[in-house]
Order: structure tokens, then sequence, then C-alpha cells
């Protein structure tokens, strides 16, 4: 069926690239590749063909070579329910932008929000682009896998060395303690 | 703005002395309802500006209960993460506890004993009727009415003890773990779950009585925060605001998960008694005739048991296969979505793990509701879809 929609996503949209992402385990979610720069003319192909009626989600993963944008979309019609997963992949770290389909669905909107505040990928022509879960001040972007946290936030210094809680860290030492030691015994024993 | 010279009775002739046109000048106000304000069910803040008593916008902002819950996650192995969606809809979490784990499942491959199945739905169906009484007392509290909330947190507090009793905690249970449930249900406490439904059944008439008919409550709510079917898919609402729009959608009827296509119950949308379609009212009769069907496939349920093992055969060390599911499940609030990314069998975590959060969404409609309501009309609306900030900050 998602072999269909590929087919019918590049006749309707030119250069779209649209190919279908099958995993090696049949069990797993098949998805659907297309150019980050149709993503507009795609999601509007899905909404007037009436493929699918309402976006669910949109979920970013660091792949580190490119950064994957994955559109969940929900087909709500009850003769025929589906779900669809559409990739966009971003290979630029830095500038890594790509268009906004809010006009289409409203529900892009906080989704599109909260990928740039995780993700740190610029929606064009998006109505507020701001943080969304993040403080407006937060530097970086937490979801990235070469994130690192930061050592001061607004002055203050965190996880201050005398705050920390110590019971935690000696429990911890003791257990090692304990594992050493019992280690060594039974090394003896035998 | 409104010119305030075109009113009947005013004079003819519209003064142009300075003094007085300076004194009219409206402007919008802003005001700040939150992040401690009772009305928005947690640590929400929505700035509104008002033109008088009538909000002429609503802007929520987020994430004063923002935990890093998916960044945490990804350093935590796959049985790790369960405690940590429990902390997501903190009313609901058995149902936040299956999503994930069916997640998992999926990709597992596991298969889950029967009994162990049947106990899974018996759990998070009196999980909806714990969180729908909780949403019918807070509305009816954030609408001035105290009394139907102690109603409701005394039949509450049973489902909760039960809970307590399976699971050793009352409110962040990590009893539904991959492959089964962790504890079984002896015969006695699944006796005293039917003994409780028998004296809950006649219970919900008398919330109907006090509350659904109610000339105060009706007045309140009828005709307020109207949201059309095509609204309800623009913004992506599921649950019982899709539903009391009036569209019959239930994921456990329409792509029905689990052992759900056994079980013969209706899914009740808006009624249109009083009021409009999609409005506050038929929002929050959806709630209190969902719980009857909750009633209603408990029984089934029971009827269905039969002793049997409630764990599945799952490796100790878990890892799952390269590639990614979305799950989605009819959790009490709406459809909860997990999309688990996996890198393959050489680890141990989740690479990404995205919470598709019902409420978010719900709370994105707000700033569409708003313009054009009265301010006590707003809060009646933030109340009407039910949002839980865990779940909305994660």
């Amino acid at each position: 069926m998602l072999n269909e929609l590929v087919s019918k996503i590049n006749s309707a949209v030119s250069g779209a690239n649209a190919s279908l992402l099958t995993p090696e385990d049949s069990k797993l979610e098949s998805s659907i590749l297309v150019d980050a720069k149709k993503i507009h003319a795609v999601a509007e192909f899905l909404k007037k063909s009436k493929i699918m009626n309402a976006l669910q989600a949109i979920s970013g993963v660091d792949y580190v070579e490119f950064i994957e944008v994955v559109y969940i979309f929900g087909n709500f019609d009850i003769a025929n329910p589906g779900q669809l997963l559409l990739k966009a992949r971003i290979t630029d770290r830095v500038n890594g932008n790509i268009d906004t389909i809010s006009d289409l669905f409203p529900a892009a909107d906080y989704q599109e929000r909260e990928c740039f505040d995780m993700l740190g990928i610029t929606f064009n022509n998006h109505p507020d682009h701001r943080r969304i879960l993040c403080p407006d001040d937060w530097e970086g972007f937490p979801l990235r896998k070469d994130y690192v946290a930061a050592k001061n936030y607004n002055g203050m210094e965190v996880f201050p060395e005398g705050k920390m809680n110590m019971a935690d860290r000696e429990f911890i030492v003791r257990q090692e303690m304990i594992k050493k030691a019992q280690e060594a015994q039974s090394g003896k024993v035998q | 703005m409104m010119n305030k010279w075109d009113i009947p009775g005013a004079p003819a002739e519209k003064p142009t002395h300075n003094a007085i046109t300076e004194k009219l000048k409206t402007d919008l106000l802003t005001l700040n309802m939150g992040p401690q304000h009772p009305a928005t069910h947690g640590v929400l803040r929505v700035e509104i500006k008002t033109d008088s008593e009538v909000v002429a916008a609503a802007i929520p902002h987020l994430g004063y209960l923002h935990r890093c819950m998916e960044k945490h996650c990804e350093n935590l192995d796959y049985r790790g993460v369960i405690p940590f969606v429990d902390r997501l809809d903190y009313l609901a979490s058995m149902s936040m506890e299956w999503t994930y784990v069916a997640a998992v499942e999926k990709m597992l491959g596991t298969e889950v004993p029967r009994r162990a199945e049947l106990l899974r739905i018996l759990t998070v169906e009196l999980q909806r009727i714990a969180s729908h009484l909780m949403a019918f007392g807070t509305y009816a509290l954030d609408l001035g009415a105290f009394s139907p909330f102690l109603y409701a947190f005394d039949e509450r507090e049973k489902i909760l003890r039960l809970f307590e009793e399976i699971s050793g905690a009352r409110l962040l249970y990590n009893y539904i773990w991959i492959g089964g449930v962790w504890n079984d249900w002896t015969d006695e406490q699944l006796t005293r779950v039917s003994e409780f439904l028998d004296a809950f059944e006649p219970e919900t008439d008398k919330y109907h009585d006090l509350v659904s008919v109610n000339k105060i409550f009706v007045e309140r709510t009828a005709h307020v925060g109207v949201l059309s079917v095509e609204d309800c898919f623009a913004y992506g609402a599921t649950g019982p605001v899709l539903r009391g729009s009036g569209y019959k959608w239930d994921l456990r009827k329409n792509m029905p998960y689990s052992l759900y296509s056994e079980f013969d119950f209706d899914v009740p949308v808006g009624t249109a008694e009083h009021g409009e379609l999609g409005d506050c009212w038929n929002r929050y009769i959806v709630r209190m005739l969902e719980v009857k069907e909750s009633i209603k496939i408990i029984r089934q349920v029971l009827q269905k048991l039969e002793p049997g093992s409630v764990m599945g055969k799952v490796p100790k060390i878990i890892k799952l296969p390269k590639g990614e599911v979305y799950m989605r499940q009819e959790c009490p609030r709406g459809e909860l979505g997990i999309h688990l990314v996996s890198e393959g069998t050489d680890s141990k975590e989740p690479y990404r793990l995205k919470v598709k959060s019902p409420c978010f969404t719900h709370v994105s409609m707000l700033p569409h509701m708003a313009p054009g309501q009265m301010v006590a009309d707003f809060v009646a609306s933030i109340g009407s879809i039910d949002i839980v900030l865990g779940e909305v900050d994660r």
C-alpha cells in the first residue's frame, strides 16, 4: 500500500524523490522519505487528496550524519483508518531549515516549535518561531547527540559541589567496595 | 476596536473635543493566568489580552513542568523507562505505561499471555474511571461547585486503594511490565472490583442528577468553547474532545489493539441534549458516558478471566532491532503516541523516544478557542479539555 502512495507522491509532486524505507525486521514500521525542499508540496498533496486528514506529531531524530524530521500523519476516516510516517532529512547541522506546514495543518504550529526547541531545526515562514518547552534564553538543543549540558545557567552553577546529594554517591561507592570485596573473596575460594 | 459612539442613545454628533476622546481611548489589558492559577490544573501560564471582560487573545506559555523526560530516556535501559512514562500523565499512569510497553513489545515480538492482557485491560479501564472522576470533580470545582469534587474523590480513592494493593503505589505504579504485568490479582481482589462496580454504577446516575442537568452548570457550559469536527482534525485533537464534537472515533473500536475487538461496548459521542455539538457540556458528557462503558468492559473482563501466567518470555537484557515504531493507544485524555527509535541490537537504550501527548495538542487549541469568550468562560474551556501538565511539558 505504501508503494502505491510513493508512486502517487512522485507523480503529483515533481522533484519530491519519494522513496520507501523498509526496515530489515518486518515487525517494524515502514516510512516514506521525501526531499526536504518539497515537504510543503507533499503535505499539501496528502491533505488535498484526502489520504491523511490530520497531523499527529512531528518528531525529530538526530542520526549525527543527518537530522531526520518525522511527520506522523493519521487518517481519522472510519472506513479507512491508518497512519503514515513521512520523513525528510536535513544534513546542515548549523543552518538546517525546512518549510513550515502549519498553514496546512495548524497542529504543526506547536509541534514544529518543539522540534526547533529540541533539535534546532529552523522552520521557514513559521508564524511564531520561538522555543516552547525550554526557557527562551536556553543555549543549545538538548536532544542533539552532541549536546553538552551547560555548567552555568544565568550565573547559577549547575550541580554545585556543596549541594550535591552526597548520600547517593556514598551509597554507590559503598556498593562498589562491597562488590570488590566479594570478588576478592570468591577469588580466594577458588 | 469597537466604536463606543455607535451605540443607540449616544449623542448624534460625535464630540471631537480632545479631552473626551483621550478618555475614551481603549487598550487591551494583559492578564497572566498562572502559573499558579487553580483553574489551570497545574503549572500552565496563559497570557490573555482582555478587552474589558472579553478575551481578545490567549497565548499559552508551556514548560514550567519540563523535566527533559525524552532526554533522560535516552540514557536508560528499556525497563528503566517505565517509571518515567508513569510521570507523564500522573492521573492515568497505567495507560501511559501500557502504550510504552506495547511499543517495546511490538518491536521485540513478545507474546503476552491472555490473562496478562485481560488484567491490563482491567487496570486501564479502572484507571480511565479514576481519571474521568478526577476530570469531573475538578471541572465542577472550576465552575464553583465544591461538593461533586468530594463525591468523585471518594470513589476514586477506592480505585486507588485497589491499585495500591496490586502495585504498592497509589499514583505512579510501575505495574505493567514488558511481557506482562508485575503482579497477579487474587480472586478476592477481583470480587472486590465487581463489588465496587455494583456500588459505583448507581453513583454515576447521582452525578448526572447533581451536575449534568444542573441549571447553573448547563448555563456555564452549553454553547461555550465550541470546536467543530474540522477544527479538531486541523489541530489533531483526539479522545473526548473529538468525540464531544460528534465524531465517532475511538482507537479501541476503529483500530483495535490488544483484545479490545472481543469486547462489546459503545463509543459515546456528544449528545447535544444541552448546548450544541463541540461545546464544553458535550465534552463533559462524553467523559461521563465513557465511565459507564468502562464499567461494561470491566464486567466482561471479569467473566473472561481464567487462571494462567501473567508474564511472557522476555530476554533478561532487552535489545531491540534497528528501526522504529509509532504506537497509538486510547488514553483517558486522547490518543497517546510513542515514537520509539532503536539503534540496533548493540544498544540497550532507546535511541530516541518521542511522546505525542494529547494534552499538548489540546493546549494548542486554546488560542483558537479563546477570542470572543468571557474570562469566566475561558476558565470553563480550559477545564473542559481536561489537561494534565505533566503530559504537556514532559
